[in-house]
């Protein structure tokens, strides 16, 4: 796709406002084929350079989830299914699969001649011991998955698996993207201590890229995969993630030609509108619609005067969102209405609305318990942007007489306080996956409320009603979640656990002549089993 | 000849105090010219300077007064300066001085315990310090002056390794001088001028050292600072040279300044340089 | 014969010393918020408490702090670093990739450093008062005083991005497969940038404290004496002023020198070296205490090693100090 920048973004924002998700899927699903019709052939060859930052810890995808592992490790190892900006599963391993009427049982059909990057054949089996053995053991956001709805995980063919549900869940196909489920090679992992098997720093996947070497503290080279299934494919012969810790040398590593693809976050967003402007520069904010990063202020609402609704719904209506995705996000960003994003499904914004109107939050902080007392806010150290947003938040609580303290801390002090609950107020952004039952229910129902863990309820929200709305939609036959999703959102937005703030966008940055790069809904994270580059 | 005559004959020293006389008043009056918080988004963002009146120096990514923030950061820079060069002074004298006068045991002791801080990577203690106590100015000015005494105390110990086999040094232990008179009164005066010219730069490089933690997002958030201006409005530097280039302005003039004034005290305070050549 | 034993003396307390040194980091490194754990966690963007469980388990976090320390320390006495779980390497591993490019950065920033110091510290003395010492003076603060990130980068605009003549970040250029003098080249192209930034913030103060020293040594009795008895000036600018004038400067150099890592972080991070540097300040972020316990470890051995060297130069270079007391 070779969209500029803006027409791409209006787009995403048209489709992002609008409530009809049907219409939404039919029209991008439209627009995606129109441009691969209007691209020419792909051609084989070049190498292509992307600043990642920062360094990951390791690559082996199934024991490690951060951003950079998944960025790079995700054009190494393959999940069953890929899914489209839509959220619209499609084929990867599994080259076809079938869910029964009663939404009980999922059967995937294997893709055959497929094979490890060590030569050996992936079947049946390596799935089982992925998704039951390896991934159970290992695996954050896989493990409640398995335990909770899965009843069985069967081989029922040499290329065929049958997974059995305790009862319906509708989110399991969206379960399928790499970083969630990426197929781990039986033969090199069965019986081993998995963290410590000397293979995970030579990973073994199944992926379009095999990885090479890793300098460390300056890159990490994938080559191409000979052996890959797909006739032609990929067609990149070599790919380099390079480590550069400072934004500012990023930009001017991309602005020189040094690196090719700025991948979202690595760039500070600032400095989007400017690099966008360079020639031959493509800038698109897809690629990211599995995660659809939600970003909030969370509360702690458990005491004091946070506890308190009315004194939370004046500070919602205190704090200037527009300024905010405006000046502070440069104008990328969808202001969030609600728990649950407009890029994901069951998205509603029939809630109540807190426009920015500092009159109507005085009045509502007057009327609550708020007694002068100053309160922390702790910020999200995650770049600088964070900082500034957090200095305009300031601003605006003080402009309606809220006093606030900025409190700093890096990501350990940032984790281990917000963990352990230590903390008034905060922002931090959480990915949704492409359905509330996984990434959304998470940080509103009690029965998350773990100490220790920062994507937990870490608010201390606590409501019976949430808690049974969020558990039933999780289980409810696909046609009955809408209605369920639409009374949580309104129960939840009245009351404001959290102050939902901006649906973000991480821009990526890169050579137009780089084709078909972002097509998924993970977009670089799997970008290189189609991109190619014009020669 | 009096000591400020001395000092002024130095025209640079002169030119430095002048400066400094401005930075300091500035710290003084930033809350006339500027009564509202620095940290205020009073107007358009990225404002180029001189395009707004009563904008001179242009408005940050936020929209804030980035001349108020000079002026608020003047105070603020120049305190943290000031405090931790004093509290690593009153650590690393003392420590210097009685290691490289005693000798022996204590030498050796104090001198373990000055490696012992000094062997220890002097950013990454500052960053750890800081870490563990929380972001705040304190914990900032703990943290310099723990990481910049043991200098000092080097710095003095070696010039008072060096005085005490002098020929006068020698001579007052001869004539039983008391060992506090032969320190206080023999010694310490002739380090008075090295140590003048180290806490001069002090000053300065606590000023960048808080703004290598600011840079590290490790400075504190609720004061304004010229490190945390230059820090913020470094990845600007292409598209708004202004918000990091005025507070990088004020920190080498008043660097520039220390410099000045120090090496003004070091030709004054040094009696041996002002009656030698001119 | 005095001075072997006085060297042999040293190294023993020198032993002693990063043992203290190596439990006082233990500790210190303890009391920082977080442990690895956490930060994989916040990495992930996912976690539960079995994922935290098992992290620490693995990790050896599990037991307890007094075990840890033990572990610790008989092992670094066996001159095992221990291993890295975060990144699945023994921690001397890590160092060793990593040692190679400081040293090259920081030597090279250091001889840059000390070489233009000491001579604009003596020409700036010998024009004491004169304009030319003040804009000497004056030039080299400025690379002192304005912050080190901010002339690297303002140095990246202008000598990678506008001139095109020098990269702007990294070791050497990657995928060119250069080798043998054409790499050499390469790299020596990637070490301008940052050796020339690191070593110009130095340069200020070993211009500065050459010139006070010098200023200092210019009033001394012998050099008052020398120039009664009619030496030539050159002579006693060379033979007694400078030579004595240099030690202060030294001392200063072989601090600069065991500093190595806590000066090239900044600078490494800036220029995307890939140094020792930003291992410690990466694994400090990520609680990686191996790794910052073994840099930490490494460097303080270079303390202890520069600080020898320089007791040992210091005193063969002024007699009066009495060697092996």
């Amino acid at each position: 796709m070779s969209e500029t920048s803006t027409t791409k973004r209006n787009l995403a924002r048209a489709f992002a406002t609008t409530a009809v998700a049907l219409l939404m899927a039919v029209g991008t699903v439209g627009h995606v084929s129109q441009a691969q019709a209007q691209a020419s052939q792909p051609t084989s060859g070049g190498t292509i350079q992307l600043a990642v930052t920062p360094e990951p810890p390791g690559l082996m995808l199934g024991l490690m989830q951060n951003g950079p592992t998944q960025m790079i490790a995700g054009n190494i190892y393959e999940s069953l299914l890929r899914y489209d900006t839509d959220l619209n599963p499609q084929p990867s391993l599994a080259e076809s699969w079938e869910v029964s009427d009663d939404e009980l049982t999922y059967t995937f059909k294997l893709r055959e001649n497929v094979k490890w990057h060590d030569g050996e054949d992936f079947d049946a089996d390596d799935v089982i011991f992925s998704l039951d053995v390896f991934l159970r053991e290992v695996h954050p956001r896989w493990r409640p998955t398995v335990t909770n709805q899965v009843e069985s995980i069967e081989k029922t063919g040499e290329h065929e698996v049958k997974i059995t549900l305790k009862q319906p869940f509708d989110p399991l196909l969206l379960s399928f993207e790499v970083g969630t489920t990426p197929m781990i090679p039986q033969h090199i992992y069965e019986g081993t201590d998995y963290r410590a098997n000397p293979m995970n720093a030579t990973p073994i996947g199944t992926g379009p890229m095999k990885f090479v070497e890793w300098s460390r503290g300056s890159y990490v080279h994938l080559q191409r995969n000979e052996d890959y299934y797909l006739e032609g494919k990929p067609y990149i012969d070599e790919v380099y993630y390079r480590f550069i810790p400072d934004a500012a040398s990023r930009a001017v590593a991309y602005e020189t030609g040094t690196v090719d693809v700025l991948t979202g976050g690595s760039v500070e967003i600032f400095d989007v509108p400017r690099l966008a402007d360079l020639p031959n520069t493509c800038v698109t904010t897809d690629g990211w619609e599995m995660f659809a990063p939600h970003a909030w202020v969370a509360l702690n609402v458990r005491e004091g005067v946070l506890a308190d609704k009315t004194f939370r719904q004046g500070l919602m209506h205190a704090i200037d969102r527009e300024f905010a995705r405006d000046v502070v996000w440069s104008g990328y960003g969808t202001i969030a209405t609600g728990p649950i994003s407009s890029r994901t499904r069951f998205y509603s914004d029939d809630v109540p609305q807190f426009p920015f109107d500092p009159d109507r939050a005085r009045e509502l902080i007057e009327e609550s318990s708020y007694d002068g007392e100053t309160l922390e806010f702790l910020v999200l150290p995650y770049g600088e942007t964070w900082t500034r947003w957090a200095e305009a938040t300031r601003q605006n609580l003080e402009d309606v007489g809220v006093k606030v303290d900025l409190v700093t801390t890096d990501v350990a002090g940032w984790t281990e306080r917000v963990g352990n609950f230590n903390f008034e107020m905060t922002h931090n952004f959480l990915y949704q996956y492409g359905d509330p039952a996984l990434g959304v229910a998470r940080s509103y129902v009690s029965s998350n409320i773990v100490e220790g863990n920062p994507f937990s309820n870490v608010t201390g929200y606590s409501n019976e009603e949430v808690d049974r709305l969020f558990a039933e939609a999780a289980n409810a036959p696909a046609e009955e979640r809408e209605a369920l999703y639409q009374e949580v959102q309104e129960l939840l937005v009245d009351e404001l656990p959290v102050l939902w703030m901006v649906e973000m966008d991480f821009p990526t940055v890169y050579r137009c002549d780089l084709k078909d790069f972002i097509t998924t809904a993970i977009g670089v994270n799997d970008a290189f089993r189609d991109a190619w580059l014009e020669q | 000849m009096s000591f400020f005559k001395r000092f002024a004959r130095n025209k640079g020293a002169l030119i430095g105090l002048i400066i400094l006389l401005i930075v300091v008043a500035a710290a003084i009056l930033a809350p006339y010219f500027y009564p509202t918080s620095p940290w205020r988004m009073v107007t358009r963002p990225f404002l180029p300077p001189m395009a707004v009146d009563g904008y001179w120096l242009g408005s940050d990514a936020l929209g804030r007064d980035v001349a108020a923030g000079v002026m608020h950061g003047a105070r603020v820079s120049l305190l943290i300066g000031l405090v931790s060069t004093l509290t690593a002074l009153l650590i690393g004298v003392p420590i210097g001085a009685l290691a490289g006068y005693f000798g022996g045991l204590i030498d050796d002791a104090l001198m373990r315990f000055t490696e012992f801080f000094q062997t220890i990577p002097a950013f990454a203690l500052a960053i750890v310090i800081v870490a563990i106590l929380q972001p705040s100015l304190y914990s900032i000015v703990l943290a310099i002056a723990i990481v910049s005494w043991p200098p000092v105390a080097r710095l003095v110990r070696g010039e008072v390794l060096s005085l005490r086999s002098r020929e006068y040094v020698q001579a007052a232990v001869v004539i039983g001088q008391s060992t506090p008179r032969i320190i206080f009164t023999q010694v310490l005066p002739n380090t008075i001028a090295p140590i003048t010219v180290m806490a001069s730069l002090m000053v300065a490089s606590a000023i960048l050292l808080e703004s290598a933690l600011s840079f590290l997002g490790l400075g504190d958030p609720n004061m304004m600072t010229w490190g945390y201006m230059i820090g913020a409005g470094r990845t600007r530097l292409i598209a708004a040279w202004w918000i990091s280039f005025f507070p990088g302005v004020a920190i080498f003039l008043t660097v520039l300044a220390l410099n000045l004034v120090g090496e003004g005290l070091n030709d004054a305070l040094n009696p041996r340089l002002s009656q030698g050549e001119a | 014969m005095h001075l072997l034993r006085f060297i042999g003396g040293r190294l023993v307390k020198g032993v002693l010393v990063l043992i203290a040194i190596a439990t006082l980091n233990f500790f210190l490194i303890r009391a920082a918020p977080g442990d690895p754990a956490t930060v994989m966690a916040g990495e992930a963007g996912a976690a539960d408490a079995e994922f935290l469980r098992q992290l620490r388990e693995q990790f050896g976090l599990d037991l307890p702090l007094h075990e840890q320390l033990w572990i610790y320390l008989t092992d670094i006495l066996t001159l095992d670093l221990g291993f890295s779980y975060r990144q699945g390497r023994p921690v001397i591993d890590l160092i060793a990739d990593r040692l190679p490019a400081t040293l090259l950065l920081t030597g090279a920033a250091f001889v840059f450093s000390l070489a233009l110091g000491v001579v604009l510290g003596i020409l700036a003395a010998r024009r004491a008062g004169k304009w030319s010492d003040s804009a000497i003076t004056t030039g080299a603060l400025f690379f002192y005083a304005m912050p080190l990130f901010w002339i690297a980068l303002m140095s990246q605009i202008i000598f990678s991005l506008w001139l095109g003549w020098l990269p702007n970040v990294g070791f050497e250029t990657i995928g060119a497969g250069y080798t043998g003098l054409r790499r050499a080249l390469d790299i020596g192209a990637h070490l301008i940038l940052p050796a020339t930034t690191l070593g110009l913030f130095f340069t200020a103060l070993y211009a500065r404290m050459m010139r006070a020293s010098m200023l200092e040594i210019a009033g001394a009795d012998f050099v008052k004496t020398a120039r009664a008895k009619g030496v030539h000036e050159g002579r006693i600018v060379r033979r007694h002023i400078a030579r004595n004038a240099i030690l202060p400067v030294v001392t200063l150099a072989g601090l600069q020198a065991g500093q190595i890592v806590g000066g090239a972080v900044l600078t490494e991070t800036v220029f995307g070296w890939p140094g020792i540097g930003r291992l410690m300040f990466e694994a400090l972020a990520q609680r990686d205490y191996q790794v910052l316990l073994g840099v930490f470890f490494i460097s303080s051995a270079m303390v202890v090693l520069f600080n020898l060297i320089t007791d040992v130069v210091y005193r063969i270079a002024d007699p009066r100090i009495e060697v092996g007391r």
